[in-house]
């Protein structure tokens, strides 16, 4: 066994304790800034997973689809993320409804919600138990965000921690989706990001704030 | 060939309008693609009829089930155009707010909902459907108020939030698909994915899963309760063209997606699942939409509601089944889409005449505004599924549906729930329409190209009330054809 299988191994056996932690640290965080790197780093795991799947599977469309992950995901929303937030010139924190030590406890219960759930179909899954945790984890921790971060772009990392989730979850099951309708979606998910990203510069324009808990004239 | 025409025609002519800086210029523009696109959508439906299904590649085909969907659409776009001449006046010049770009985004919004009614592949159709989101965030929040605003955000993360959850159902289905036997490059395409359905019911208990995360998904884009909280709020703040194809199109698109699947997992786990799911979404929305609307108070609001009741009764008909079920459902579809259309445009030209939709505020409209009115009473009795009109035969059907199939309940909640949005839209007609006019506003009444929209609406509606036309029904049981 070279060394490159046991990297690969072992990258796809210990990622998914690496997403345990981002995702309780992203609870715990204060600032939007702090969320982004983790987000970042959230990605370069999955990059690295990608990574290994496709050395394992000797799949080159899997190489192709964690160079695209890399180059979007770790490189170019964050840094997009980071250049709107000093470009908004608004308030650094995320805007908690829940306090951050209680959101660390509610997610660790998260997590454990996670693997009880994964038990039920894991004999249709026929996945790793731990790595469809995670995957189910992150879409219920991205879910969290989203609800209790007030700020519009912790609603816009919610949602791509949540995105992570999805993606992690076709990773681990299926090797993947078919490669054109991986491209499809990574370019939804730019696009849908641009325009989360235009309409952030139109409240803060419209309201003078992005806190969107604030945006309540349109009810019943 | 005709088919990547048909998909390409609307992106090509969202790149052509940007030339054309003049309102005149660019609505002409609009209306020759239109009318062109519309042109090759006939073409496309003969080609059905005449050839059965069309395909391109791997990746686009069109049964008559597609080509159903896409009549639908073409009328709601001709007539959403034609409309839009004289209504883009209202629209303020700023940067991102010109007629090229409404134009533009419209253009593109098509060129989603076509792709949508195109797709082979389940995955392009998930693909497809959140770019239908993408193109329509900015035109909802087009006017740049803080309404609009709220709305195109709210519509934007909501939409995107609930077509995650169908991207899971997706991929849930994928794995399905490909554990019950299908080859991975096969088990996205619709067609291997129905053939194979009886060998999908092994994977059974992931099917389920899959359908469950899908029905959620596209319904948030449906508007089924309780996923519909951006509907009201993006039908209300958007443009009135806008929202007539919110309602009428973008609505059916993803009732669309839902009939494809539907189509599959009954097939290979039976009826009772899918469709019980779809009666108990399709009978909450009818209930808490109807109730909704008694309370409210604003009329574009009034419609939105009108239209997640509608797409209940929709869900109700797919979700009985059979033959009646379905015929009531599919037609509702093309009823709805007409009616909800000329209820947008009469809506708006009151907004845009008097300065508010605020229906407290709104009296004396019959004298104000006398033939906007006429249209508005005509839309609400067709809403309300009263003959002549044409929701009355689909709602019939439907209700038959409930009876012969003796679910008393339902049907019974239905016909309560139908009286009482009847009498609610009656109501805040009435209040709005007689009345002294607050002040002696003498305002321009209905220009040609706005009235000629509604009125096509309103001739459409009683045509298929009176006698249904022979291609609407041949068109529609070759439809049906392709799900049973």
């Amino acid at each position: 066994m070279g060394i490159l299988d046991v990297a690969a191994l072992k990258i796809l056996s210990s990622a998914a304790v690496l997403l345990f932690t981002t995702a309780l640290l992203m609870a715990g965080a204060k600032r939007i800034s702090t969320c982004v790197y983790l987000f970042a780093f959230q990605s370069a795991v999955l990059t690295a997973q990608v990574f290994a799947t496709a050395f394992v599977q000797h799949s080159p469309e899997a190489y192709a689809v964690g160079a695209m992950v890399l180059l979007v995901k770790v490189l170019g929303i964050p840094y997009a993320l980071l250049w709107l937030m000093r470009r908004l010139r608004t308030p650094h924190d995320v805007g908690t409804t829940v306090g951050t030590g209680n959101s660390v406890f509610i997610m660790a219960g998260l997590i454990l919600l996670s693997f009880s759930a994964v038990r039920l179909y894991l004999q249709d899954f026929l996945a790793v138990e731990v790595a469809l945790s995670a995957a189910v984890a992150l879409i219920l921790s991205g879910a969290f965000l989203m609800v209790t971060r007030s700020k519009a772009l912790m609603q816009v990392l919610g949602l791509l921690v949540l995105e992570n989730g999805i993606f992690l979850a076709a990773l681990v099951t299926t090797f993947g989706m078919p490669f054109i309708i991986e491209i499809g979606i990574v370019f939804d998910l730019v696009i849908g990001i641009l325009l989360m990203g235009v309409f952030a510069f139109r409240i803060r324009d419209t309201f003078e704030h992005l806190d969107v808990s604030r945006l309540r004239r349109l009810r019943g | 060939m005709l088919l990547l025409i048909v998909l390409l025609l609307p992106a090509l002519a969202a790149v052509g309008v940007m030339a054309f800086s003049f309102r005149q210029a660019a609505a002409l523009f609009a209306l020759g693609a239109g009318v062109s696109e519309t042109a090759a959508v006939g073409l496309v439906i003969w080609n059905v009829h005449t050839r059965g299904v069309l395909t391109y590649g791997k990746y686009l085909r069109a049964d008559a089930l597609s080509a159903f969907f896409l009549a639908n659409l073409a009328i709601v776009f001709v007539l959403v155009l034609v409309y839009s001449i004289p209504y883009l006046r209202h629209i303020p010049a700023g940067r991102f707010s010109s007629p090229r770009w409404f134009y533009m985004l419209l253009f593109l919004f098509l060129f989603t909902i076509v792709a949508v009614y195109l797709s082979n592949n389940l995955g392009l159709l998930w693909i497809m459907m959140e770019a239908t989101t993408l193109a329509s965030a900015l035109l909802v929040g087009f006017y740049n108020t803080e309404g609009a605003v709220e709305a195109g955000w709210k519509y934007l993360v909501v939409c995107t939030v609930g077509l995650a959850f169908a991207l899971f159902g997706t991929i849930a289905f994928y794995l399905a698909a490909v554990r019950g036997g299908v080859s991975p490059e096969l088990a996205l395409q619709w067609p291997a994915a129905l053939q194979a359905a009886s060998s999908l019911a092994s994977a059974g208990s992931l099917l389920k899963l899959a359908f469950i995360f899908l029905l959620v998904g596209y319904g948030t884009k449906i508007g089924l309760v309780p996923m519909h909280s951006w509907l009201p709020d993006a039908h209300a703040e958007a443009p009135s063209p806008i929202s007539a194809m919110l309602s009428a199109a973008l609505l059916n698109s993803a009732m669309y997606a839902v009939l494809r699947y539907d189509a599959i997992i009954s097939r290979a786990l039976g009826t009772g699942f899918s469709h019980g799911l779809l009666l108990f979404f399709g009978a909450a929305s009818v209930l808490v939409a109807g109730l909704l609307m008694v309370v409210q108070t604003d009329l574009k609001r009034l419609l939105a509601y009108s239209s997640v009741e509608h797409m209940g009764i929709i869900a109700v008909g797919i979700g009985l089944g059979g033959p009646l079920g379905l015929y009531g459902a599919l037609l509702h579809t093309m009823n709805h889409s007409v009616a909800k259309s000329l209820l947008f445009f009469g809506a708006g030209h009151v907004r845009e005449g008097l300065g508010t939709s605020d229906m407290r505020r709104l009296k004396g409209l019959a004298r104000v505004l006398p033939r906007t009115s006429a249209m508005l009473v005509i839309g609400v009795i067709a809403i309300a599924g009263l003959p002549p009109f044409g929701l009355f035969v689909s709602e019939f059907a439907i209700l038959s549906a409930a009876f012969t199939q003796t679910r008393l309940l339902l049907g019974v909640l239905l016909l309560v729930m139908l009286s009482i949005v009847f009498g609610a839209m009656a109501y805040q007609f009435l209040k709005m329409l007689t009345g002294e006019p607050r002040s002696d506003q003498k305002m321009n009444n209905l220009v040609g190209a706005e009235f000629l929209a509604m009125a096509a609406c309103a001739v459409g509606l009683i045509a298929v009330g009176i006698f249904m036309p022979a291609p609407l029904a041949r068109l529609l049981h070759s439809a049906m054809a392709v799900l049973q």
